[in-house]
């Protein structure tokens, strides 16, 4: 009898869990799942704001995955997702790495700390399209960065930052550095603080160096933070936008269209948003296989910790 | 191995004198524990001795050797800390390899060292667990094991054993003084707990306030307090302390307890000492070196609580300053609200100046 009743019971309280749930689980599903079938619905069709049907008789307009054949040949999609690439391999190490020796720098006390803190964190408080701005500024051939590079060479500079193609990028990824290493900072700085000093001291005492102890307790202690920190940046580099486009547009040309703007660029200019609902969905795919690997990482350090 | 000498070693925190001049001389392959209350100045005088601090004035010598500017990893200190400090994240044959491979010895020689080690605490079964998973007593001895392949002149102990349950304690005090008979090493325990500090040191220095009180054998300690507080201090209860008066008495010289009456006579050589005294002295007997006195030439004092711990009997006596507590080693049928009359043996009774709280020596 007994365990007859226990089953029985149990199914009741998962029957009642489940009603308690249920007016959640239909938000969750609208705020999520809902969006996400739209759009893979108006992506296997030629759907616009345009074309005078309601999206959801967007299947008069059904065009057998063209748009998934279309973006497989698509030269401009894919130089920009090269271009995202190429930002992300380059801003990202440099955030990490900056990151990394600040926090370092910030683990121990020293005078004036709680001051240079604060101006540290401020560049992450600024709005980006605000500091799109600022660089924007920054690097016109009249501007400050010309005008110190002068001083330092002795020589008048004009340099035309943002008409180069070259020096967009790169003027581009400074912004987004100096925007985005203090969270790699704080992150980072939270892992340091978190590791046990006693063993740091155990280290000292049997004979590590400075560096032996970095790379054989820090950073070992550290490994899901740093995983963390970096997925939550490439995640956000991935989609990186309003200072950019602020600063140059995407321009000159296309020299600084990165996914996000050329997203923007392709809804807005041109469209079709069929299309964009195919190329947002590929990426989608590419941001999640980033974000399970890392999560997986994550769970396996954590089974490791527990 | 390594005697180690402190001399007029002082530490300061801006204006906290955490230790004040210090001296001590702890021999080759002795176990001293540095005993005494939380901000006594154990903790510091030990961090000195690793290198984790550098000493305000005073110094450090390592048999003859000055260790001032000697960084933390060249002492030869074995550290084992309170919570042991095991690295988590490695394996326990990692965590015994550690100081080897920092020093960049060879993969033989680090299997050597680490496998005549692991043989010795018993932890060859456990090389390749991971570290973070071990019962306290295995962490133990990881953390002395992952010190004592260094070979360390000296092994410097903090309080290793506060975190673990006191069902457990008694087995590891045990492991421990094993381990360290195995390894003849000095080593200085730092502890709270005057029961560790009893049944493992060779000597004990008390310490209070950053001063040291009294150096001597776990028995000189208890039976000879240099002044109150280590009387207060060691045992448990502590010494009973009661403030009295020389006075010369028909049957010699006795205390004048006041309210509470006159003690019995003192013993001989303590009346010599004392009748050169002035002033106020306490009146101070062990609690275990009490008996009922049938023939009330005892100090007779209600009783106020009686504590019932099996094999003892504690019985508090007396009310405001004039208490005292004796211990029983059988229910000697007092209960709250008679009157005892208590006499400690003479041989055990001590005196202290109550001005200065200095120990009178008898003779």
């Amino acid at each position: 009898m007994d365990a007859r009743t226990k089953p029985a019971l149990r199914d009741e309280g998962a029957r009642l869990g489940f009603r308690l749930t249920l007016p959640a689980q239909i938000l969750v599903l609208f705020i999520s799942a809902f969006p996400l079938l739209m759009q893979l619905y108006i992506s296997v069709t030629d759907w616009s704001p345009l074309s005078g049907l309601g999206w959801w008789n967007a299947w008069e307009m059904w065009n057998s995955f063209a748009n998934y054949t279309d973006l497989a040949a698509d030269a401009r999609f894919w130089s920009a997702l090269k271009r995202t690439a190429i930002v992300m391999v380059v801003c990202v190490p440099a955030e990490f790495l900056l990151g990394l020796a600040l926090a370092t720098l910030f683990a121990d006390d020293f005078p004036g700390k709680r001051i240079f803190y604060s101006i540290l964190l401020m560049p992450m408080m600024v709005v980006p399209a605000v500091a799109g701005y600022m660089f924007f500024m920054l690097f016109q051939s009249g501007g400050p960065v010309n005008d110190i590079l002068s001083s330092l060479t002795g020589s008048p500079v004009t340099i035309a930052w943002l008409s180069d193609p070259t020096l967009a990028l790169i003027a581009v990824m400074i912004a987004d550095i100096w925007q985005w290493t203090p969270l790699m900072f704080l992150i980072l700085l939270a892992g340091l603080v978190g590791v046990p000093e006693d063993q740091i001291k155990a280290a000292t005492l049997l004979g590590a160096n400075p560096w032996q102890r970095f790379t054989t307790i820090v950073l070992p202690k550290m490994k899901t933070i740093i995983v963390i920190a970096l997925a939550i940046r490439v995640i956000e580099n991935f989609k990186i936008f309003d200072t950019l486009y602020i600063m140059t547009g995407g321009g000159p040309g296309v020299a600084t269209e990165t996914i996000s703007v050329y997203i923007y660029k392709v809804t807005t200019q041109d469209l079709i948003w069929g299309y964009v609902a195919a190329i947002a969905l590929a990426i989608l795919v590419v941001l999640s296989i980033v974000a399970v690997f890392a999560m997986k990482r994550m769970a396996r350090t954590k089974q490791v910790a527990a | 191995m390594s005697a180690i000498q402190l001399r007029h070693l002082t530490k300061t925190f801006g204006d906290f004198t955490a230790l004040k001049t210090m001296d001590l001389e702890i021999a080759d392959g002795e176990f001293m524990a540095l005993l005494g209350p939380s901000g006594c100045g154990k903790s510091t005088t030990m961090n000195m001795i690793a290198g984790m601090e550098e000493p305000s004035s005073g110094n450090i010598l390592f048999g003859e050797r000055d260790m001032a500017g000697v960084p933390m990893g060249r002492r030869g200190v074995g550290f084992v800390f309170q919570n042991y400090a095991i690295f988590t994240h490695m394996t326990v044959r990692q965590n015994l390899a550690y100081g080897p491979r920092m020093r960049g010895a060879t993969k033989a020689e680090i299997d050597r060292r680490v496998g005549a080690i692991a043989e010795l605490l018993q932890l060859t079964p456990l090389l390749d667990r991971k570290a973070d998973r071990l019962s306290v007593n295995i962490l133990q001895r990881v953390a002395i094991g992952r010190s004592a392949i260094m070979e360390p002149a000296i092994f410097l102990l903090d309080e290793p054993l506060s975190n673990v349950d006191a069902a457990f304690r008694a087995v590891m005090r045990t492991e421990l003084k094993q381990l360290q008979r195995q390894f003849r090493q000095t080593m200085v325990y730092v502890t709270h707990d005057q029961l560790e500090a009893m049944t493992m040191a060779d000597r004990i220095a008390v310490m209070d306030h950053g001063v040291l009180q009294q150096v001597g054998t776990p028995l000189e300690v208890y039976n000879n307090p240099a002044n109150v507080f280590v009387a207060r201090f060691i045992g448990a209860p502590g010494m009973n302390l009661l403030k009295g008066r020389p006075a010369q008495s028909d049957r010699g010289l006795v205390i004048d307890l006041g309210p509470l009456g006159i003690t019995p006579p003192l013993p001989d050589e303590l009346a010599t000492t004392l009748r050169a005294a002035r002033g106020d002295v306490l009146y101070g007997f062990r609690p275990e070196q009490v008996a009922l006195a049938p023939d009330r030439r005892g100090l007779a004092m209600p009783v106020t609580f009686v504590e019932r711990i099996g094999a003892r009997t504690i019985v508090h006596l007396g009310e405001g300053e004039g208490t005292v507590k004796a211990v029983f080693d059988n229910d000697v049928g007092l209960s709250i609200g008679q009157t005892a009359a208590v006499a400690p043996t003479a041989a055990a009774v001590r005196v202290f100046d109550a001005a200065s709280g200095v120990a009178m020596k008898a003779g």
